[in-house]
């Protein structure tokens, strides 16, 4: 049945974001050929400079708008599918209801990823980068070579994680707020704040204990050992991944104990 | 097998501070059509809902054949709510390959004859339909269920004189004999030839429930009229 | 085909009358095969409970005979749907007399009334 969730919701979303992504590369190809980064060349107020003024602030629209757009569906496949009244279908399908939020959660992680990826490709192709693998490759191994072996593939889960414990985050506060009679979007948004000074808390505590051994060692020209830059990712990873599960059974518990469609 | 397939007890909805149903105790058999039969607003909604799990009850508890709402009982449970839950982008063979994909007893030939009946085709988009031709899909979904228990939310209520007759025959003609169907309406007059019962329900509490034949044997007149006359302002 | 159930009393026992009807008139044929229940409920647009318990009901008075396994069916006793029609017909005619009664008709008046309207139907027809 989750297999079935989550092609739905993959049906449900891709005809959102190809659109988005396709005319995002399309604009920065445009880019790439009308070459606006090249303002060190004469140019006069004429119809190649407005054009470059177009298509580059088309391409800033549409690379922000992809970004936004990725937050927005998130959000609202969650509120609507779930919480609207497409909830009267989904709710009543023979389905668990963690397995409604494990699809939303996973296609919500794939498309957040697709976006970034996109929107680093478009930049890509507008720098017009020569050499690009070398470079890339010469850029992981500086990070590999500062951070150490540990740490550098704790970054690629840490980042997961960080996806994850947004979006179940913003979960948990659209199920907070809809336990409210009324006003529950704006019950929501005083929820996720709720979350958030919740989230910073326990990091301020987490550092706190983390910085303690090495305080007297914290100055200006201080830098962190290799050793102590994989704890700090560990100690994060399992922060938010603990806080990701109190969320997400906060929001499992709310939609299945609590659900009052109106 | 238990012969009651729709039990509760005590049942209580509370919204704010009005109370929606207010301590309902009922049990209905197997193989019967039930019209829950009250003004707007009088508690017919909420408690439809409730049985789909849709709402949470402040007290009381239901049992669909024994079962508490759940993963189990929405197997056996087809429901059409009184309002429009198709999604706006989907097809019609969308939306039937969606209840075929998660309903065992989803049976999808059926499904396409009804709508070839009706003129409707499976590739039309459900954004570019008509209210009342949406709702006649969402009839034929709900009715293309093997299902035991049919909860249909006012399946008459907002369309046409001719209309209410190809619903009702589809009700008729579609539903599984040891199933039981609760229709909720305001309209009796059109649907008491086809019910078993009737439940009268106004506040939020039953004010009675008997069958319609007894109903027009001890008072001689039709249910529509002892309904109008229960329900006079 | 056509039902027609009034609002005022029970359709089970509407049900039975019109079916008593339909036999007697030949819509349904003397050893002829009834369509389901389902159908015919279908067909009334009435309940199928109900429609059972009418059709269980002139089967307990011989009208109908189930076959164990090819359906219902009309009885072949041709006399036994005489009967039924005749006390079909004296119902009607007691209700009609007992409405020109109620009206000041006398016996002799009514006679003359009946035969002065067939006459006239006879012309007509």
């Amino acid at each position: 049945m989750l297999g079935k969730l989550i092609k739905y919701e993959i049906k449900a979303t891709v005809r959102l974001f190809l659109p988005l992504y396709a005319a995002l590369l399309l604009f920065s190809l445009i880019n790439r050929f009308v070459n606006p980064f090249a303002i060190n060349e004469p140019v006069n107020i004429n119809l190649q400079m407005i054009l470059r003024i177009i298509s580059m602030t088309a391409y800033y629209i549409l690379l922000v708008g992809t970004l936004v757009m990725t937050l927005v569906i998130m959000i609202q496949r969650f509120y609507k599918n779930l919480l609207g009244d497409e909830g009267y279908l989904m709710f009543t399908l023979p389905v668990k209801t963690w397995q409604h939020i494990i699809s939303k959660l996973l296609v919500s992680m794939m498309w957040t990823i697709v976006s970034f990826a996109v929107a680093v490709s478009s930049i890509i192709i507008i720098a017009n980068i020569g050499n690009l693998t070398n470079k890339l490759a010469e850029m992981i191994k500086a990070v590999r070579n500062f951070t150490g072996d540990t740490a550098f593939f704790l970054i690629p889960v840490f980042a997961l994680m960080g996806i994850a414990f947004y979006t179940v985050m913003i979960y948990a506060a659209i199920a907070l707020g809809h336990l409210f009679q009324k006003h529950k979007i704006i019950a929501s948004f005083g929820m996720f704040c709720v979350l958030y000074f919740i989230y910073q808390l326990c990091a301020v505590i987490v550092l706190i204990i983390l910085a303690g051994p090495v305080i007297g060692a914290i100055t200006p020209s201080w830098e962190p050992t290799q050793h102590q830059i994989s704890v700090f990712l560990l100690s994060f990873l399992i922060l938010s991944g603990a806080l990701t599960a109190v969320n997400f059974a906060v929001t499992n518990t709310i939609l299945h104990k609590r659900l009052n469609l109106e | 097998m238990n012969n009651i397939i729709l039990e509760c007890r005590n049942l209580t909805k509370i919204f704010g501070t009005v109370k929606a149903l207010d301590n309902v105790t009922l049990s209905i058999p197997r193989g019967k059509i039930v019209g829950l039969l009250g003004p707007n607003a009088s508690g017919k909604t909420t408690f439809i809902k409730l049985c789909n799990q849709l709402l949470t009850p402040n007290e009381g508890e239901i049992l669909i054949g024994g079962m508490k709402p759940g993963i189990e009982t929405k197997k056996i449970v087809s429901y059409l709510p009184e309002k429009n839950y198709l999604n706006e982008w989907m097809k019609v063979s969308d939306i039937i390959n969606l209840f075929s994909d998660f309903y065992a007893d989803f049976n999808t030939e059926k499904a396409y004859d009804m709508l070839k009946n009706l003129d409707i085709r499976p590739k039309d988009k459900l954004k570019s339909m008509s209210k009342g031709t949406k709702e006649k899909v969402q009839l034929i979904l709900v009715m293309s269920r093997e299902a035991q228990l049919y909860l249909l939310d006012e399946p008459i209520g907002g369309v046409d004189p001719a209309a209410r007759d190809y619903i009702l025959d589809t009700i008729l003609g579609n539903y599984n004999e040891n199933a039981t169907i609760i229709i909720s309406t305001h309209i009796i007059s059109d649907i008491e030839k086809i019910l078993d019962e009737v439940i009268f329900i106004r506040e939020g509490r039953i004010v009675l429930t008997n069958t319609v034949d007894e109903i027009r044997e001890e008072y001689g007149k039709s249910v529509d009229s002892l309904f109008r006359e229960v329900f006079k302002c | 085909m056509h039902w027609d159930i009034k609002t005022d009393r029970p359709i089970y026992t509407q049900l039975i009358e019109q079916i008593q009807l339909k036999i007697c008139s030949g819509v349904y044929p003397p050893g002829s095969r009834l369509p389901s229940v389902r159908d015919l409920a279908r067909e009334a647009s009435v309940n199928p409970n109900t429609m059972q318990r009418a059709l269980a009901e002139l089967e307990e008075a011989g009208l109908l005979y189930t076959h164990r396994t090819s359906g219902r069916f009309v009885t072949e006793d041709t006399d036994m749907i005489k009967h039924v029609k005749n006390s079909l017909a004296e119902k009607h005619v007691q209700e009609f007399l007992k409405k020109m009664i109620e009206l000041g008709f006398d016996s002799s008046e009514i006679m003359s009334i009946i035969s002065e309207m067939m006459k006239r139907e006879g012309d007509e027809t």
